[in-house]
């Protein structure tokens, strides 16, 4: 079977799963307080950014640290129950598939359901930029490209977390430990972007990302710059290790 | 009865093991806080002990609110997170494979199974609480001066923070017994953390959101604050369980 209709049928299993729901509530609920507080915006003209800016910025900060990470952790417990109820992953290894590619196939959908959460938080950012145009009388919508500019990092940045996450609910059997580690190791990423050995958490990579965009954006603020050497070497090998871990154990508790 | 049948079941879902490891990961936060940056803590004692403290606040005993102030939010996220992860488990055992019909027909109230886990989140919440008071001060032992008045603050600090958690014990429940589906349960559980983490803390009505209580710390509020949030924290959980215990009535009828 080709990657592309096992992929097919892994987006049909979680289609009436109404995770999008949950990503979108987040999602929601992230821009409410930027608009309540859309007046603070114009006081960090102090910091150096512009307030357009600083709305973007702060509602991403907020994203990256918690809310992201955790909804992907709640992914992965879709991905992995929707399995193990009425024992379909037995089903599925039942029939001559390759399972390295079934198991790729479930970390594609942990991805699109990832790029589905930060479509939905530019949209809803754009309809809250709006509301707080009208209410500030000041233009607060930046162009679509830029935006796009600042997600598409946010996305390609927490992509080995991503597969960290993956390896946790494929290999740990017990869900208390896979979802609890996941969600764990969310919490102290504030404290890992401070330190010099950031590159090697990658909970931390968005957050730092994010972080470090916030500091070329406001002049008077000084955030530790992404540099690429030690950062992205150690991503590939993490996010590579993760994923052939997790493809080799796809399964491994139901072949017994 | 039903406290050591919940008991049973709870221990195969490995909840036990998960909050005293997730209070142990929680309670390593201060003690590392303290190891790289004892110096500025220390010194922050010093300050405290010259400024005057506000009158009619709780606990004068300044390390035990300096190592909160510096730690509790993110010990708290950890607590919070380990109740809503504990209750959607608890829950998940019971829908995963339909044993919940087989409890519907036995001779037990429906209730009881409520009240059977949420004592059970309550005793592995205070676990928990436990191992990070012991956290807290072995820090206070090793950087401060630890003494009879720095443990009895300690003591009702962990006391008010446990209870401070009933309410987000309670509607974690009540969200993983409606929901059938693990990760719904778990996504509508973070989504309030989440919201928790957004509101501000200087509203005293907003920080009366369920999951937003137990960021609170006892050392440096005001006696009448405290009282309010004690107060809060019990009529939330009553009419969160009274909640429960009447969809439970009100469900039957649908099913």
């Amino acid at each position: 079977m080709s990657f592309i209709s096992l992929l097919g049928i892994e987006f049909k299993k979680i289609r009436r799963s109404k995770i999008l729901w949950i990503l979108l509530t987040a999602a929601v609920i992230l821009w409410i307080p930027s608009i309540l507080n859309a007046e603070m915006n114009f006081q960090m003209q102090a910091e150096g950014i512009s307030p357009e800016h600083n709305f973007l910025i702060q509602g991403l900060l907020g994203m990256s640290w918690f809310m992201f990470p955790a909804s992907m952790v709640v992914a992965t417990v879709l991905l992995n129950q929707t399995e193990h109820t009425n024992k379909g992953l037995l089903k599925m290894l039942a029939l001559p598939l390759d399972t390295t590619r079934l198991c790729l196939a479930k970390f594609v959908v942990l991805l699109s359901l990832s790029a589905a959460q930060i479509f939905m938080t530019v949209g809803v950012y754009y309809v809250s930029a709006a509301i707080a145009t009208r209410t500030q009388n000041y233009d607060f919508l930046l162009p679509p490209l830029f935006v796009f500019h600042k997600v598409g990092l946010l996305f390609a940045s927490a992509i080995p977390m991503l597969s960290f996450f993956w390896l946790l609910s494929v290999c740990v059997a017990s869900p208390a430990f896979s979802v609890g580690i996941g969600l764990f190791s969310i919490v102290p990423s504030v404290l890992a972007i401070n330190t010099k050995l950031w590159f090697a958490y990658p909970m931390a990579y968005p957050l730092f990302v994010i972080t470090s965009e916030y500091g070329k954006l406001a002049s008077n603020m000084e955030t530790a710059p992404v540099r690429l050497f030690p950062w992205i070497p150690t991503a590939i090998v993490l996010t590579a290790s993760c994923l052939l871990i997790s493809c080799l154990f796809f399964g491994q508790g139901e072949r017994k | 009865m039903s406290l050591t049948l919940e008991y049973k079941k709870s221990k195969r879902t490995g909840c036990f093991p998960m909050f005293a490891v997730g209070g142990a990961a929680a309670a390593a936060f201060p003690v590392l806080n303290m190891a790289f940056r004892s110096d500025m803590y220390v010194s922050l004692q010093d300050s405290m002990l010259q400024t005057s403290v506000p009158q009619n606040s709780m606990l004068q005993n300044s390390s035990v609110r300096i190592l909160l102030e510096a730690n509790w939010q993110m010990m708290a996220m950890v607590n919070i997170l380990l109740a809503v992860l504990g209750a959607c488990l608890l829950y998940h055992a019971e829908y995963a494979d339909n044993a919940m019909q087989k409890m519907r027909t036995l001779p037990v109230k429906a209730g009881r199974m409520f009240t059977g886990k949420f004592a059970w989140i309550i005793i592995m919440y205070f676990i928990t609480l436990t191992v990070e008071a012991a956290g807290i001060m072995f820090c206070i032992y090793r950087w401060f001066q630890f003494g009879g008045e720095a443990a009895a603050e300690l003591l009702q600090s962990f006391g008010y923070s446990l209870l401070l958690a009933l309410p987000a014990i309670s509607a974690s429940l009540l969200i993983a017994s409606l929901c059938r589906n693990v990760w719904i349960s778990l996504g509508i559980g973070v989504v309030c953390v989440f919201t928790a983490t957004m509101l501000p803390t200087s509203h005293f009505a907003l920080s009366l959101f369920p999951f937003a209580m137990p960021f609170q710390i006892l050392p440096g509020t005001t006696k009448t604050t405290v009282y309010h949030f004690m107060l809060a924290a019990v009529l939330e959980t009553t009419a969160l369980s009274a909640t429960e215990l009447i969809i439970l009535k009100i469900r039957r009828l649908f099913e």
